[in-house]
C-alpha cells in the first residue's frame, strides 16, 4: 500500500497514532453502515423471502459479535461509570443492554424456528411455539430499539459522514 | 490479542443470554425439543398456522431472490426507523440547545451580579 509521500511528519508516533485511530473510525462506521442496511433488510421478511432472511439474520449475528468487540471497551467505561456518583450515560446503556438482550434471543430464536437455513445444513430445529413467539415479540422490540440505538451517535455519525464526504485521495486528514 | 480478549467475552456474554433464554424457554414449557424425551403434539398455535399456509393466507417464499414486488414491506420498516430515528434525534437537539441557554443565561446572570473591581 502507497502512503503517499514521505515527509518527515509522516513517520511520527503521532501521525501514525492519527492514522491508525482514522482506520478505526472508518472500519466503525462503514460495519455500523452494513449492519443498519442488513437489519433493514432482514426485518423486511416478506421483501427478502424466507430464505435470505434467515441467512442474512445468521450474518447479522456474526457481525453483531464483531461490533460488540469491537466496541467492548466502551461498555466496560460505561458500566464503571454507571457506578460512580453522578454517573452519565444511563439512558444510553439502558438502550443498549435492552438492544443486546433484544437481538441476541431474537437471533437465537430465529435459528431455533429455522425452516430453510438449518434444514440446508442438515440440521432440522424442532418447532416450537415458545421461541416463534419470542421471535416476534423481540423482532419488534429491536425494530424501536435499533433506530433509537443509532440516533443517539447522531452526530458522531453526522461528523464521520462530513469528513468522508470531504475527504479526497492522497490528502491526510 | 486484545480483540480475542474482548471477542471471548463478548460471546460468553451472549452465552449466558441465550442459556438464560432457553432455562425460562424450559421453565414455561416450551423447550428445545432438543434430546431423548417425548416429542410434544404439534402446537394449536402452529396447526393454525399450518392451515392459514395450505389455505394462502399465509405467504412462504422459500426462494432466494428478494421480492422487488413487495418493496412496501421494506419501505414501512425504513419509515419507522425513520421516524423513530427523527424523535430522538429533535429530542436530543432540543436538551442541547435548552442546555446551552441555561447556561448562557447562568453566565450571563453572574457577569451581571459580579462586582466590578477598579
Amino acid at each position: 500500500m502507497d502512503a503517499g509521500p514521505t515527509t518527515p511528519l509522516a513517520d511520527s508516533p503521532v501521525t501514525a497514532s492519527r492514522r491508525r485511530i482514522l482506520a478505526r473510525t472508518r472500519l466503525d462506521f462503514w460495519l455500523d453502515a452494513l449492519l443498519l442496511v442488513a437489519y433493514t433488510l432482514a426485518y423486511s421478511l416478506g421483501f427478502t423471502g424466507i430464505a435470505t432472511h434467515e441467512w442474512l439474520g445468521i450474518g447479522l449475528g456474526v457481525v453483531l459479535l464483531v461490533h460488540l468487540t469491537l466496541h467492548w471497551d466502551w461498555v466496560i467505561r460505561t458500566t464503571r461509570k454507571l457506578f460512580s456518583p453522578g454517573g452519565s450515560g444511563r439512558f444510553v446503556w439502558l438502550i443498549n443492554l435492552l438492544l443486546l438482550l433484544s437481538i441476541t434471543l431474537c437471533i437465537a430464536s430465529g435459528i431455533l424456528i429455522s425452516e430453510v437455513a438449518l434444514p440446508q445444513l442438515g440440521i432440522t430445529p424442532p418447532a416450537s411455539s415458545f421461541w416463534r413467539q419470542m421471535h416476534d415479540t423481540t423482532a419488534t422490540l429491536t425494530l424501536i430499539l435499533v433506530p433509537i440505538h443509532a440516533a443517539l451517535d447522531w452526530r458522531w455519525i453526522v461528523g464521520v459522514a462530513r469528513r468522508f464526504a470531504a475527504w479526497r485521495p492522497g490528502r491526510s486528514r | 490479542m486484545k480483540f480475542f480478549r474482548h471477542l471471548a467475552a463478548v460471546v460468553l456474554v451472549v452465552a449466558v443470554i441465550v442459556g438464560l433464554g432457553m432455562l425460562w424457554a424450559h421453565a414455561s414449557g416450551g423447550g428445545t425439543g432438543i434430546g431423548s424425551g417425548p416429542r410434544r403434539a404439534p402446537s394449536r398455535e402452529a396447526l393454525l398456522r399450518l392451515e392459514q399456509i395450505k389455505a394462502g393466507a399465509i405467504r412462504v417464499r422459500s426462494d432466494n431472490g428478494f421480492d422487488l414486488a413487495d418493496t412496501g414491506n421494506l419501505i414501512r420498516t425504513c419509515e419507522i426507523e425513520a421516524v423513530l430515528a427523527a424523535v430522538v434525534i429533535a429530542v436530543s437537539v432540543v436538551r442541547r440547545r435548552r442546555r446551552r441557554m441555561r447556561r448562557t443565561t447562568t453566565r450571563d446572570g453572574a457577569t451581571a451580579t459580579k462586582p466590578l473591581v477598579l
